[in-house]
């Protein structure tokens, strides 16, 4: 393969534009999915081998602007800055033409070669929306193609433009700011012209005038003269505009690109109300919104665990007979043991991930490619504010109702580390799936099912007041919900199924090794005899305090690996399956309530850990331990008045 | 001339609504934020949707819509047109 074959691209743009959808029509199965350096945040790379070229593609995270405010915006300018890759492709809303627009300006800031992609073309038309393509491509001097990157069409055009301008110099037209900013960011970039950076000057001038706090920061190291000459030339603005002088700029942006608008496109003047709005209408009104929401998650969830109980059932009862088999032609030695144990680990992911984890995904990518996901965002905005977060995080908390580990890993939508974190730990203390087989199979079978939803009640109501406590507690300020919300489409398969291929793939790679590893240790602890000694141990807190037979200690360990692992071993220790002949119902609830709460599995402590760092998660681990057993044993007493 | 009598804030709006934006009183990171999705001052804004209790609204701008938390909307001061 030769050198000048081969060419980079990278995706840019605002979220909802369809970056994805361009990303995944253009990749196809040639992806790589990881993190960028050091953070949480997705990297997502692919390949495409177009007419004879290797075309290496970037997905940059989503953006709303590229000053730095949060960590996606700089990874998307600094990637942009410093890899100089050879085409950027700014992937336009082109139903939102105004607002991505004012970040098309920022990326011709940065100086790159650009290619503007028109996408949804189509719903732009459908909404009497015309757009001037050969106009728009004279006021930026940079190619203009509109695509509906869902079906992939213009999307070939797209490469092709990239093919034929390869090598070419751009000569993007710069489009100034008003006579007194233009004269500022012209003094500064003769200050600028000795130092030795990698931007464009005019880029860190405007930047500087913005007061970008990376840029003030590598500038002041080189020349702090510089700095107090934009701080003088942002006062001067100051004094004329009477805002900050980066308020100023980013205003003057916004203004260039209503102007951009005005010139390039014309809108049917009588709007129709299409069925997208009269849907929006419905499913965010005050009242009827919040049935909807009821309707739809109930929905999801009996379709989830039905076919999840079915599915996890039939697979329970295919796998039933092979330890059996394995005892038989491999043997009981203690190598042949924990090697079952592996086993057992591998059949018991198999069992969560295909049952619940995908069918779990499946019905919430449809969601969120039908456009509902932020319209739930919106109605739970208000509920989450109260815990110190906003409405994005309640999708979190959705799909911890399946699993607490994909749960915890997509807490990466929320914008600030604090709120992360925040989203996370309260997502462990979501009753998953593992924690409702106990539930039901324990207090809703042998005290009734009214106690099981209270106990499911409870658990809310902890979320929520620790929620309170915890966002008083995390030092910072909490981030205010803003977000597009986008117009609802009839979402692509192709779409749902690499996304729900992508997240129940990464739940396995998280999930399989740390489930596996810890499954032999405590197998090992078993074989070796040890179990006895750890049940007395525990038995001050198992026995006294919780009021639960000794072997409870030995549960809770099993429980660590997996929740529903607490009710298989209780049946293995008990040597039956009729739980009301060994435990009271008061020792059931009392059980239940520990099990839902103490430490969160090991496959999302794992995730705790490597998102947010040991010292996090052990403290998560430590705390909710402790708190789960000082409630149990409270409520235990107090059911001394209802038993 | 505009008497301060007919601004209100933004999630005083009833859905339906029209206004222009007067100021923003946020923080500058807010200011900002919103600058970078073309809400400026003289931005007109349509209200879509308000939610119970004063929580978030969903506006219309510039013929999109965009959802801001109920402390983001009480900043924003608007007058009717």
């Amino acid at each position: 393969m030769t050198g000048e074959k081969k060419i980079n691209i990278v995706l840019a743009g605002q979220g909802n534009a369809g970056k994805s959808s361009a990303f995944n029509y253009l990749t196809g199965l040639h992806q790589h999915i990881g993190n960028w350096a050091g953070k949480t945040i997705e990297k997502r790379e692919g390949t495409l081998f177009f007419k004879g070229h290797t075309i290496d593609v970037l997905d940059l995270p989503g953006i709303y602007s590229l000053t730095t405010v949060s960590v996606e915006e700089q990874i998307a300018r600094e990637y942009i800055i410093r890899h100089k890759p050879d085409f950027v492709i700014n992937i336009i809303d082109s139903t939102n033409l105004e607002r991505h627009l004012i970040f098309t300006l920022q990326l011709m800031e940065l100086e790159c070669p650009v290619i503007l992609v028109l996408n949804m073309s189509d719903v732009a038309r459908r909404k009497g929306i015309e757009i001037d393509h050969d106009k728009l491509e004279k006021i930026f001097n940079a190619p203009v193609i509109p695509t509906v990157a869902s079906h992939g069409s213009g999307m070939a055009r797209v490469m092709d433009k990239v093919i034929e301008l390869k090598g070419q110099p751009h000569t993007h037209r710069i489009h100034p700011y008003g006579k007194e900013i233009e004269q500022a960011i012209g003094q500064l970039s003769g200050s600028l012209t000795g130092l030795s950076l990698p931007y464009p000057v005019r880029w860190v001038a405007i930047k500087l005038l913005e007061k970008d706090g990376e840029i003030t920061r590598l500038v002041g190291e080189q020349d702090p003269g510089i700095i107090e000459e934009a701080v003088r030339l942002g006062g001067m603005l100051e004094d004329i505009h009477g805002h900050d002088s980066g308020i100023v700029i980013a205003d003057e942006r916004s203004h260039i690109a209503s102007r951009i608008i005005r010139e390039s496109v014309r809108i049917d003047p009588v709007r129709k109300t299409t069925l997208s709005d009269r849907l929006n209408a419905v499913t965010t009104h005050k009242i009827g919104g919040y049935l909807v929401l009821i309707l739809i998650l109930s929905g999801m969830f009996l379709a989830v665990f039905g076919f999840g109980n079915w599915l996890s059932g039939l697979l329970g009862a295919w796998f039933g007979n092979w330890q059996e088999w394995w005892a038989a032609h491999v043997g009981t030695s203690f190598i042949a043991s924990l090697g079952w144990s592996a086993i057992e680990g591998v059949l018991a992911l198999i069992q969560i991930a295909f049952p619940y984890i995908l069918p779990f995904y499946i019905l919430l990518y449809l969601l969120e490619g039908w456009g509902y996901v932020a319209r739930i965002s919106f109605l739970m905005d208000n509920l989450m504010h109260k815990m110190g977060i906003h409405g994005k995080g309640c999708i979190s908390f959705i799909i911890g109702f399946g699993c607490n580990v994909p749960g915890c890993l997509s807490c990466r939508i929320m914008e600030s580390r604090r709120e992360r974190f925040l989203t996370a730990v309260l997502v462990t203390l979501v009753p998953c799936s593992a924690v409702s087989v106990i539930v039901f199979g324990l207090v809703g079978k042998y005290v009734g099912l009214w106690w099981a939803a209270g106990l499911y009640l409870f658990a809310m109501a902890l979320l929520f007041i620790t929620g309170r406590i915890l966002s008083r507690l995390l030092p910072g300020e909490p981030v205010e919900l803003i977000m597009p919300m986008p117009d609802y489409k009839v979402p692509r398969l192709r779409t749902i199924l690499s996304q729900t291929w992508d997240a129940t793939r990464e739940f396995i790679y998280i999930a399989a090794p740390i489930v596996i590893v810890s499954g032999m240790v405590i197998q090992a602890i078993d074989l070796a005899g040890w179990m006895p000694a750890i049940s007395s141990l525990l038995s001050p807190v198992t026995v006294h305090w919780l009021r639960l037979p000794a072997i409870t200690g030995i549960l809770l360990i099993f429980g660590i690996l997996r929740k529903e692992l607490i009710l298989v071993m209780l049946a293995a220790y008990m040597g039956t399956t009729s739980f009301s002949d060994v435990l009271t119902a008061q020792q059931m609830i009392t059980l239940a309530i520990v099990s839902m709460f103490y430490v969160p599995c090991v496959a999302t402590i794992s995730v705790l850990w490597r998102e947010y760092g040991w010292k996090k998660a052990l403290m998560v681990c430590v705390l909710e331990t402790v708190g789960a057993i000082l409630l149990a044993g409270l409520v235990t007493r107090i059911l001394d008045f209802v038993f | 001339m505009d008497r301060i009598q007919d601004q209100k804030s933004l999630n005083e709006l009833e859905d339906g609504q029209t206004a222009i934006i007067v100021s923003i009183n946020g923080g500058k990171q807010m200011t900002k934020r919103l600058a970078d999705l073309g809400i400026t001052t003289g931005t007109e804004v349509k209200i879509i949707r308000k939610t119970l209790f004063s929580g978030p609204v969903q506006v219309e701008v510039a013929g999109s819509r965009l959802v801001f938390g109920r402390g983001m909307a009480g900043k924003i001061r608007v007058k009717l047109t």
